[in-house]
C-alpha cells in the first residue's frame, strides 16, 4: 500500500511537475478537466512559439498565413497533442501498477534472500550447537558405561535426560520459530494475495477509468474539433453572408441610383425632344416657304427652257436630216472599202502560200545541196586518202625501182671497175686504183637532209660539251651547221643561263619530277620544256636564239662603249630582230644558203667590232668565251624580244611544210649520168685501142694454133706407121725368113 | 433470424399479386386474369417489388378480393430450403444450390450441428459467428485473424486440450477432431494441462506448500497430454502457447499439479522440432529450469520458421540463457522473452555476446531478472554494434549507475533502438543525468521507461521532453517519408500537415 501510495504520489507529483513547467493562473481552477485543458492549450501555445522561433523570421509571411489558415487545423493539432499526452499518461498510470508490483517483487526477493540467508545461518548455528550438545551427550554415554555405582549412574542418567530434554527443547523452539515464520509467511501470502487482488482491481479500475477518460476525452476532442469546424464554418458562412449582403446592398443602391439617373435622363430627353419638335416645325415652315418660292422660279425657268427646247428641236431635226444623208454616203463608201479589203486579203493569202511553197522548195534544194556537198567532201577525203596512199606506194615503188636500178647500175659499175682493174693490171701492167665517187656510196633516192629538232641538237650539244670537257681537241671544230663564231661551249652556256633564268616557263610538276635526275638530263628536259613554251622547234630556231643572244650582247657592249641611250639599244635590238626574221624566212628556203647568210650577217658585225679598240676586242673575245657578261636580268628582256620576233615566221610555216612534201628530182639526172659516166672517156678510148691490138694478137694466136694442130696430126701418122712396122716385123713370116728384116735395120728405139 | 419477416411477407406478396392481376384484368380482359392466377409463384417477388409503392390501389383491391385467406401455401423453394435445413445433419446439401439459396440455408442452419458435417463443408463466416456466439459469451475474433471459423476450431480444440485428463479421457476425442480442424487451426493456446488422476486424491490445504520441494520430477506417471500427434496433424499451425499448470485448483492446491516433467519436456521438444510451420512458441509459468530449457532450445536450433520465443515466468538460469544465446545465432528469432527468470550476470553476458552480432532479433525482454551491472554493461556494449534490436526491456534487474554510464555512451551511437525500459532499477540521480546526456544526442528512441529508478524528476522530465521530440520527428518521418529536413529542436508537428 505504501508503494501504491508512493506511486500515487509519484503520479501526482508528475502532474504537478508538468503543471509547474507551465506557469499559468488557470491551474488554480476548480475543475480539473478545465485545468488540464488550460495546461494543454498553454503547451500548444508554447510549442507554437518555440516553433516560430526556430523557423525564424524569414518565414514571417508564411507564418501569418498559417495562423490565419484555420482554427480547425489548430484545434486538430491541439487535440492530437492532448490525446497523445492523455494516452501516454494513461498507459503510464496503468503500467505504474505493473512497475510497482515489479519493484515490490524485487524488494521481496531481496528481503527474502536476506531472510533466507539469516535463516540458513541460524540453522547452521543451531546444527552446530546441537551437534556439540549431542556430542557431549554421546560422550557422556561412554562415561556412563564406566560408571558402576547405580546412584551415580542414575544421576548421570538424569543429567543426560536433562541435556536431551534441553536439546529437544532447543529443536522444538527452532521448529516453533520456523513455524511462526511460516505462519507469518502465510499471513503475508494471504496479504499478498489480497494486495494482488487489490492491485488487480485497481488495475481494472484504472483501465476502466482510462478507457472511460480516453473515450470521454476523445469525444470531447472530437466535439471540440467539430465545434471548431462548425464555428469556422459558421464564421465563414457569416462572413460570406455579410459579404453577400454587403454586395447585395451595394447592388441595390446602385440599381436605385441607376433608376434615378434614368428617370432624370428620360425627363431631359423629353424636354429636348419637345424643344426640338418646336424648332423643327418652325424650320419646316420657313423651308416650305422658301421652297415654294423656288418652285415658282423654277417653273418660270421651265417655260424658258421649253421655248429654247423647241427651237433646238427644229435645229436638230435639220441636222439629223443632213447627217442621215451623210450616213448613207458613208455606208456606200464603207461597202466599197470592204470589198477592196477582201480582195487585198485574197491577194495576201495567195502570196503567203506562194511564199511558203518557195521556202519549202528552197529548203529542199538546200538539203540536197548539203547532202551533195557532204558526199563530195567524203569523196574528196577518200580521194585524198587514196592519193596519200598512192603517193606512199609511189614513193615506195619509186624507191624500190630506184634501189633495183641502182643495184643494177652498181653491179654494172662494179663489173666495169673489175674489168678496168683486170685490164689495167693484167694487160697494161699499170697499178689500178679504185676511183672514189660520192654517188657510189649513195643508196636510195636522193633526198633533202632532215632538219633536226631543237631537242636533238640540244642533246648532241650537251653530250658533245661533256666530251669537250674531257678532250679539248675538238673545241675549234664548229659543230654541225653551227655558225663558226658560236662555239658549242658558248651555246651551252647560253642555254644554261636560259635554263636557270626562265624556270617560270616550266611546269611545277615537271620540276618535281626532275629532281631525282642527273644534271645533264635535268637540263635537257628543262630546256625542252622551255623551248616548247617559247615555240622553238627546229634547229634553226635554236641557232637563231643563240645568235640573238650573242648579238644582243655585242650590241649592248657597243652601246655601253658608245654610251648610247637604252632607247636606241632597244630600237636597234628590234631592228636586228626584224632582220633576223627576214633571214629566217630566207633560211627556210634552203639550208645551204642559211649558213651563208649567217656568215654574211655575222661578218657585218665583225667589222663593227674591228672598229673597236683593242680592249673592246679583248672584251668581246672574253665575252664570247664566257657568256656570263650577259646579265641574268637581261635574259628575260632578250627572250621577250625574241619571242616577239619569232611570231611572224610562225605564220608562214604551214605552207612551207606542204611544199616540203614534194620531192625535188633535180639531182636525179645528175646522179644517174654520173653513174653512167663512171668510166671516163679517155679510158674508153684506151680500151678501144687495146681492143684492136688484142684482136690482132688473137689472130696471130689462132694461126699458131692451126699449125700446132697440123704438127700433131703428123706425129700421129708417124706413130701409126711405126706400129705397123712393128707388126710386120714381129710376124712369123719373118722368123721363117732367113734373114729377118729386123736384123737389117735397127729398131728405132724410142 | 429471418423467418418472421419471411413468413409475414407471404400474405403481402399474395395480395400484391392479386392486385397485379386485378389491374391486368382491368386492362386486358377477364380471361387473362385466370391465366395469370395459374402462373408460377416464382414470378411474384418481381411483381411485388415493382408494384408495392402503389398503396392506394392495393387498398382498394384488397377490399374487393373475396378469395383472400391466410392459409396460403409457401413457395416451393422456401419449402425445399426448410427441408434441407431440417435434414442437413443427415443429408447436407449446400454446394449444389444457387448462391442466394445457399445463403438462405446457411442463415437458417442451427449452430449445434455436428462438426463432422459442417467442418469441411461450411465456409460461411456468419454461420461460424453464430456458433461462436452461442458457445462463448466473449469472443475476440481479432485474436484469431478475423476468422470466426478459425476461432471456433481453435477455441474448441483449446477446450478439449484443457479438459483432457491423461489416462482417463480417450485420446481419440482429440484425434478424431484432427481431420476436421487441420485446415483451420493456426494457433494452440492452452493455459492448463490436467495431470493424470490419482485415485486417492489427498485433500491437501495450503499448508502443504513445503512438499513442493520434494514433490518435483520424481513421478513419471504425472506426464501431461502429449501434443506430438496433434501438432503433427495440423499443417497450418503457427503459434503454440502453452502453460503447464492447473487453473482454479482452489484449496486442492498441490505442487504436483504444476509439474513440467522431463518426459513432457522431451515430447514437447520433439513436437516443436517436427513442426516446421511454427512461428511463435510460448511456454510460460511452467517451472522450466535450465535443463529443460536447454532441451527445448536444442530442439529449436536452426528451426526454419520460428520467430518468437517466450519462456517468461520460469526458472531459467545462466545455463539456459547461454543456450538461448546460442539459439540467437542459430535461428531467425525476432522476439525473445525471458522475463521473470533467474538470469544473472553471466547469462546476460552470453546473451549480450550473441546480441552484438545478431541481425534478426528485434525485441529482447529480460524483465525481473537479476543481471546486475555486469550484465547490464555487457548488453549496453552489445548495443553499440547491434543493428536491429528495437525493443529492450531491462526492468527490475538491479542495474545502477555504471550501466547508465555505458548506456549514455551507447545511446548517441545506436540509431536502431526505439524502446528502452529501465524501470525498477537503482539508476540513481547521477545515472539519470548521464542518461539524460546520452538521450539528448539520440534521435530515435521513442519510449524510455525510467519509473521507480531513483532518477531525479528533473532529468526524467527532460528525457521525457527529448522523447517527445523524437516521437514528433518519427511521426513526421512516417507522414512524409524520405523527407528528413525538420530539425528535432523545433518539434513543431504543424509543419507536416501544412
Amino acid at each position: 500500500m505504501n508503494l501504491l501510495a508512493n506511486l500515487g504520489f509519484f503520479d501526482q507529483n508528475d502532474e504537478e511537475h508538468l503543471a509547474a513547467t507551465i506557469h499559468g493562473p488557470s491551474v488554480y481552477s476548480d475543475n480539473p478537466q478545465e485545468r488540464i485543458q488550460a495546461r494543454r492549450l498553454r503547451i500548444a501555445a508554447r510549442q507554437e512559439a518555440r516553433r516560430r522561433e526556430a523557423l525564424g523570421e524569414y518565414l514571417d509571411g508564411k507564418k501569418e498565413s498559417e495562423e490565419e489558415q484555420s482554427k480547425s487545423y489548430k484545434q486538430k493539432e491541439e487535440s492530437r497533442l492532448k490525446l497523445t499526452k492523455l494516452l501516454l499518461c494513461g498507459t503510464e498510470l496503468v503500467t505504474n501498477i505493473q512497475v510497482a508490483t515489479d519493484i515490490r517483487e524485487i524488494h521481496r526477493r531481496v528481503e527474502e534472500e536476506e531472510v533466507k540467508r539469516q535463516r540458513l545461518e541460524k540453522l547452521e548455528n543451531e546444527v552446530k550447537t546441537s551437534q556439540d550438545k549431542f556430542d557431549e551427550i554421546t560422550a557422556k554415554w561412554e562415561e556412563g558405561r564406566q560408571k558402576r555405582i547405580p546412584q551415580e549412574l542414575w544421576e548421570m542418567l538424569n543429567t543426560q535426560q536433562l541435556h536431551c530434554a534441553g536439546l529437544i527443547e532447543d529443536k522444538n523452539k527452532l521448529i516453533s520459530e520456523l513455524q511462526q515464520e511460516l505462519k507469518i509467511k502465510d499471513d503475508q501470502f494471504v496479504k499478498d494475495l489480497k494486495k494482488q487482488s487489490d492491485d488487480i482491481s485497481l488495475l481494472l479500475e484504472r483501465m476502466e477509468e482510462q478507457v472511460k477518460s480516453v473515450m470521454k476525452n476523445f469525444r470531447q476532442e472530437l466535439m471540440q474539433i467539430e465545434k471548431a469546424f462548425e464555428s469556422e464554418r459558421q464564421e465563414l458562412l457569416s462572413n460570406n453572408m455579410k459579404k453577400w449582403e454587403r454586395a447585395l446592398q451595394g447592388h441595390n443602391a446602385k440599381e436605385l441610383e441607376y433608376l434615378i439617373n434614368r428617370m432624370k435622363k428620360v425627363e431631359d430627353y423629353e424636354k429636348q425632344l419637345n424643344k426640338q419638335r418646336v424648332w423643327d416645325c418652325e424650320e419646316y415652315n420657313t423651308i416650305k416657304i422658301k421652297l415654294e418660292r423656288d418652285i415658282q422660279i423654277l417653273e418660270q425657268q421651265l417655260q424658258q427652257m421649253k421655248a429654247t427646247y423647241q427651237l433646238n428641236q427644229e435645229k436638230l431635226e435639220y441636222n439629223f436630216q443632213v447627217l442621215k444623208k451623210r450616213d448613207e454616203e458613208s455606208t456606200v463608201i464603207k461597202s466599197q472599202q470592204k470589198r477592196k479589203l477582201n480582195r487585198l486579203h485574197d491577194i495576201l493569202n495567195n502570196l503567203r502560200t506562194k511564199y511558203a511553197k518557195q521556202i519549202k522548195q528552197f529548203q529542199e534544194e538546200n538539203q540536197t545541196l548539203t547532202s551533195d556537198f557532204k558526199r563530195l567532201v567524203g569523196q574528196f577525203k577518200e580521194l585524198q586518202k587514196a592519193m596519200r596512199h598512192f603517193a606512199i606506194i609511189d614513193a615506195e615503188k619509186f624507191r624500190e625501182i630506184w634501189l633495183m636500178n641502182e643495184e643494177e647500175a652498181k653491179v654494172l659499175v662494179q663489173r666495169a671497175f673489175d674489168v678496168d682493174k683486170v685490164i689495167s693490171s693484167q694487160h697494161l701492167g699499170l697499178p689500178w686504183k679504185m676511183p672514189d665517187f660520192w654517188f657510189l656510196k649513195n643508196v636510195g633516192p636522193i633526198s633533202m637532209q632532215q632538219q633536226k629538232s631543237a631537242t636533238q641538237i640540244l642533246e648532241e650539244l650537251l653530250l658533245q660539251t661533256e666530251e669537250d670537257e674531257t678532250e679539248e681537241t675538238s673545241e675549234d671544230e664548229s659543230y654541225m651547221d653551227l655558225p663558226k663564231q658560236v662555239s658549242a661551249k658558248t651555246t651551252k652556256k647560253i642555254l644554261m643561263l636560259l635554263c636557270d633564268e626562265s624556270g617560270f616557263l616550266i611546269e611545277s610538276k615537271l620540276l618535281s619530277l626532275l629532281l631525282p635526275l642527273e644534271k645533264n638530263e635535268c637540263y635537257l628536259l628543262r630546256l625542252d620544256a622551255i623551248f616548247s613554251a617559247l615555240g622553238i622547234e627546229s634547229e634553226d630556231d635554236l641557232y637563231k636564239l643563240v645568235n640573238f643572244f650573242l648579238r644582243y650582247r655585242s650590241h649592248r657592249l657597243s652601246s655601253i662603249q658608245y654610251s648610247t641611250s637604252t632607247q636606241t639599244e632597244r630600237t636597234s635590238l628590234i631592228s636586228t630582230m626584224e632582220r633576223m626574221s627576214l633571214l629566217s624566212q630566207t633560211d627556210r628556203k634552203s639550208l645551204v644558203s642559211k649558213s651563208e647568210v649567217d656568215s654574211m650577217v655575222l661578218p657585218e658585225d665583225l667589222p663593227e667590232d674591228d672598229n673597236e679598240s683593242l680592249v673592246s676586242k679583248e672584251l668581246r673575245e672574253e665575252s664570247l668565251a664566257s657568256p656570263k657578261l650577259i646579265h641574268p636580268n637581261d635574259v628575260l628582256k632578250i627572250l621577250e624580244a625574241f619571242v616577239m620576233g619569232l611570231k611572224k615566221p610562225k605564220d608562214t610555216r604551214p605552207v612551207l611544210r606542204v611544199k616540203r612534201d614534194t620531192r625535188d628530182n633535180s639531182k636525179d639526172t645528175e646522179y644517174w649520168t654520173s653513174l653512167a659516166l663512171v668510166i671516163p672517156l679517155a679510158k674508153q678510148n684506151l680500151w678501144d685501142a687495146l681492143y684492136k691490138a688484142l684482136e690482132k694478137y688473137y689472130l696471130v694466136l689462132t694461126q699458131r694454133a692451126k699449125l700446132l694442130m697440123e704438127n700433131d696430126s703428123l706425129e700421129e701418122q708417124n706413130a701409126e706407121m711405126q706400129s705397123l712396122l712393128q707388126q710386120y716385123l714381129q710376124a712369123k713370116v719373118n722368123s721363117e725368113l732367113q734373114i729377118p728384116p729386123t736384123q737389117s735395120f735397127r729398131m728405132p728405139t724410142k | 433470424m429471418h423467418d418472421p419477416p419471411a413468413t409475414s411477407s407471404h400474405p403481402g406478396s399474395r395480395t400484391s399479386m392479386y392486385n397485379v392481376q386485378r389491374q391486368h384484368s382491368g386492362l386486358g380482359g377477364v380471361s387473362s386474369a385466370t391465366q395469370a392466377a395459374k402462373t408460377s409463384p416464382s414470378h411474384a417477388p418481381g411483381h411485388l417489388k415493382s408494384k408495392i409503392p402503389s398503396n392506394r390501389r392495393m387498398r382498394r383491391i384488397i377490399s374487393e378480393d373475396a378469395e383472400w385467406t391466410l392459409a396460403i401455401v409457401p413457395l416451393l423453394t422456401e419449402l425445399c430450403i426448410q427441408h434441407i435445413v431440417k435434414n442437413f445433419q443427415n443429408n447436407p446439401i449446400l454446394k449444389q444450390l444457387l448462391p442466394q439459396h445457399q445463403q438462405k440455408v446457411l442463415s437458417h442452419l442451427p449452430p449445434d450441428l455436428p462438426l463432422t458435417v459442417t467442418a469441411n463443408l461450411i465456409d460461411d463466416e456468419n454461420y461460424w459467428h453464430r456458433c461462436c456466439i452461442k458457445r462463448w459469451p466473449v469472443c475476440h475474433v481479432a485474436k484469431h485473424g478475423g476468422s470466426w471459423k478459425r476461432m471456433f476450431f481453435e477455441r474448441h480444440l483449446e477446450n478439449l486440450l484443457k479438459l483432457f485428463i491423461p489416462g482417463t479421457t480417450d485420446p481419440n476425442v482429440i484425434l478424431d477432431l484432427l481431420p476436421l480442424c487441420r485446415n483451420y487451426v493456426r494457433r494452440i493456446q492452452v493455459d492448463q494441462f490436467l495431470p493424470p488422476v490419482r485415485l486417492p486424491t489427498p485433500p491437501q490445504g495450503d499448508e502443504q506448500s513445503d512438499s513442493g520441494s520434494d514433490g518435483e520430477g520424481n513421478e513419471p506417471e504425472k506426464d501431461h497430454y502429449q501434443l506430438e500427434a496433434l501438432v503433427a496433424g495440423l499443417k497450418h499451425l503457427e503459434e503454440l502457447d502453452l502453460v503447464y499448470g492447473v487453473k482454479d485448483c482452489g484449496m486442492n492446491f498441490e505442487w504436483n499439479l504444476f509439474l513440467f516433467t522431463f518426459r513432457d519436456c522431451h515430447s514437447l521438444a520433439a513436437t516443436i522440432k517436427a513442426c516446421h510451420t511454427l512461428k511463435i512458441f510460448r511456454l510460460t509459468r511452467s517451472k522450466v529450469d535450465d535443463d529443460k530449457a536447454r532441451i527445448l532450445i536444442r530442439s529449436l536450433l536452426d528451426h526454419p520458421a520460428l520467430e518468437e520465443l517466450d519462456l517468461s515466468h520460469n526458472l531459467i538460469g545462466d545455463r539456459g540463457a547461454r543456450a538461448a544465446a546460442k539459439l540467437l545465432s542459430h535461428s531467425r528469432l525476432r522476439v525473445l522473452n525471458l522475463a521473470n527468470n533467474q538470469l544473472r550476470a553471466p547469462g546476460a553476458q552470453s546473451l549480450a555476446h550473441a546480441l552484438a552480432h545478431n541481425t534478426n532479433l528485434v525485441s529482447l525482454n529480460l524483465r525481473l531478472n537479476c543481471i546486475e551491472d555486469e550484465g547490464g554493461q555487457a548488453i549496453a556494449h552489445a548495443l553499440e554494434t547491434n543493428k536491429c534490436l528495437t525493443t529492450l526491456h531491462l526492468g527490475g534487474n538491479e542495474l545502477s549507475e555504471p550501466t547508465a554510464t555505458v548506456l549514455s555512451q551507447v545511446l548517441p551511437i545506436n540509431t536502431i533502438l526505439t524502446s528502452l525500459n529501465l524501470s525498477c532499477n537503482h539508476i540513481g540521480v547521477d545515472g539519470g543525468k548521464q542518461l539524460l546526456e546520452g538521450m539528448s544526442e539520440n534521435k530515435t528512441i521513442l519510449e524510455f521507461d525510467l519509473r521507480l529508478s531513483d532518477v531525479s524528476q528533473e532529468s526524467e522530465y527532460l528525457i521525457g521532453q527529448a522523447l517527445h521530440a523524437n516521437r514528433e520527428a518519427a511521426r513526421q518521418r512516417a507522414l512524409n517519408p524520405g523527407h528528413f529536413m525538420t530539425p528535432i529542436t523545433n518539434n513543431g508537428p504543424e509543419n507536416s500537415v501544412a
